[in-house]
């Protein structure tokens, strides 16, 4: 193991002086929720020892595992031999200092799925809290540089609210990680949430649970169930499509002026064509929800960024430099998704683009929403 | 050098009713005469700048606005034209797109109102 960490690619971005902040690393705990067992309430303890509450991943039924596994990189395990992920140290040498990171925004990705419908409400107010009291002790005073979004228990916004306002103040918070669940993101269930967003001015981050679709409660996915792994992976942007179109028609962005969004892991190459469809057909229905006061895509602008992991790349480079700049240079922020199995290392991502184009995608956009 | 414009007789003043427009086909081109809540009198090309269609066959109609989401207020001061293909709204008063920052306008004809006839400068 030892020999084939040093075949690592070299550090990218040496010779240059491109800062690179990534917006999506993905840590866990040691041993699964057994690690949390010092941050949950005693009785909590018993009730999860005695339900024999084993969470070491997404638990996920036959059909949707990963077709090799796992979506860890088994690469990327600890030098100890534990989970990819579970050390903040190594994480720190492997990621940080071996591609040139300057920053990275923890989020734990069992978390999304087991808050959003894996563990009741009760348990999941809980477990929010013990993951993100972990993470926050365990990890953040290892290197400035990790930064983290904690994740709220959706299935009550109110508790979400309370969790936010408990940690949200810590200096290594910089955002706010909602797990999903089938309510659009635009509807007043989430109002509370966002309200104690504003108040820390803490941006909202959503990510795909990797349930979606799979178990009860989760967003559902156009036409049924998938059959593969394959087959729900590619299906997934449209969780993002509707949120973003929930949101600006919803009125939501005008309730909550200064509120923003990422977007991580649900493509971008898609945001032309629903754009372009919001603004022709606002044009012509503005008065179905004329709390939409000005079109789409100049929220888009203001309020959004999308992550570039997993980036889908056509044939020609060249192709991809006229998709985003038909985007526009300032939605789109880099991220790895480290250590999963499709991650995008800084040297094999967005090469193509134009050194300014770079710069705001590698590093100035997740700046400018981040609370850094 | 442009030519000239000609002036066209279009009918009486009590020909043209508030929330309505009347198509007309004048030296050959059609044009809708709507006359506003404010009692002045507009002529625009029956051709919608967005595709072509005949919009002086939409709606004519206030427009909603929202102080937020839910809050539905309506502005029934102002005469906006719907087009029946697309719904593009413009404002009959000055031609322009409602709430679109882009170029697209209604063509506009001028007209006059006097000794209760109607012209139309075309």
């Amino acid at each position: 193991m030892a020999a084939q960490r040093k075949t690592q690619m070299p550090r990218p971005e040496a010779a240059t002086t491109l800062k690179i902040f990534d917006c999506d690393v993905h840590p866990v705990p040691k041993a699964g929720l057994e690690s949390l067992k010092p941050y949950l309430p005693k009785p909590w303890q018993e009730r999860f020892a005695r339900k024999r509450a084993i969470h070491d991943g997404l638990n996920v039924p036959i059909r949707f595992r990963h077709p090799n596994g796992s979506v860890v990189r088994q690469d990327a395990r600890t030098p100890e031999g534990g989970p990819s992920a579970s050390n903040p140290e190594y994480l720190v040498r492997d990621l940080l200092n071996t591609h040139g990171i300057d920053g990275a925004v923890l989020n734990c990705f069992d978390v999304g799925g087991l808050l959003s419908a894996q563990s009741s409400t009760e348990e999941s107010i809980v477990l929010a809290a013990a993951y993100n009291d972990y993470f926050i002790e365990e990890w953040l005073s290892v290197d400035r540089r990790l930064k983290y979004a904690p994740a709220v228990p959706t299935q009550d916004p109110a508790s979400s609210a309370a969790e936010v306002r408990r940690i949200g103040r810590h200096p290594q918070v910089v955002a706010v990680f909602i797990p999903l669940v089938n309510v659009l993101m635009g509807h007043r269930y989430y109002w509370p949430i966002y309200e104690a967003c504003i108040e820390l001015a803490l941006p909202i981050y959503v990510h795909v649970t990797g349930i979606e679709n799979i178990f009860t409660g989760t967003p559902t996915l156009a036409m049924g169930v998938a059959d593969s792994y394959i087959e729900r992976y590619a299906a997934v942007p449209q969780v993002g499509m509707a949120s973003v179109a929930s949101l600006i028609l919803s009125g939501t962005l005008e309730k909550f002026p200064k509120l923003k969004f990422i977007f991580a892991e649900y493509g971008f190459l898609w945001l032309p064509s629903l754009f372009y469809r919001l603004d022709r057909t606002w044009r012509g229905l503005r008065h179905e929800v004329p709390w939409v006061r000005k079109a789409p895509t100049e929220y888009l602008h203001e309020r959004f960024l999308f992550t570039t992991q997993p980036c889908d790349e056509p044939d020609d480079p060249k192709d991809l430099v006229t998709l985003i700049s038909m985007l526009g240079p300032d939605l789109l922020c880099f991220s790895t998704d480290y250590p999963h199995w499709d991650n995008d290392m800084p040297a094999g991502t967005l090469q193509m683009l134009p050194p300014e184009v770079r710069k705001a995608v590698f590093y100035d956009n997740a700046a400018r929403v981040l609370r850094l | 050098m442009a030519r000239e414009r000609q002036r066209f007789r279009i009918g009486k003043s009590i020909d043209f009713i508030v929330g309505s427009i009347k198509v007309l086909v004048v030296n050959g081109r059609e044009i809708g005469v709507a006359r506003l809540r404010n009692g002045e009198l507009r002529a625009v090309m029956n051709r919608c700048p967005h595709k072509g269609a005949p919009i002086c066959q939409g709606i004519i109609s206030g427009v909603w606005n929202a102080s937020a989401p839910g809050e539905l207020e309506f502005d029934e001061n102002r005469d906006v034209l719907v087009c029946p293909w697309h719904g593009f709204q413009y404002d009959l008063g000055t031609g322009t797109e409602v709430c679109w920052k882009g170029a697209s306008r209604l063509r506009m004809y001028t007209i006059e109102e006097g000794d209760g006839e109607v012209f139309v400068f075309i």
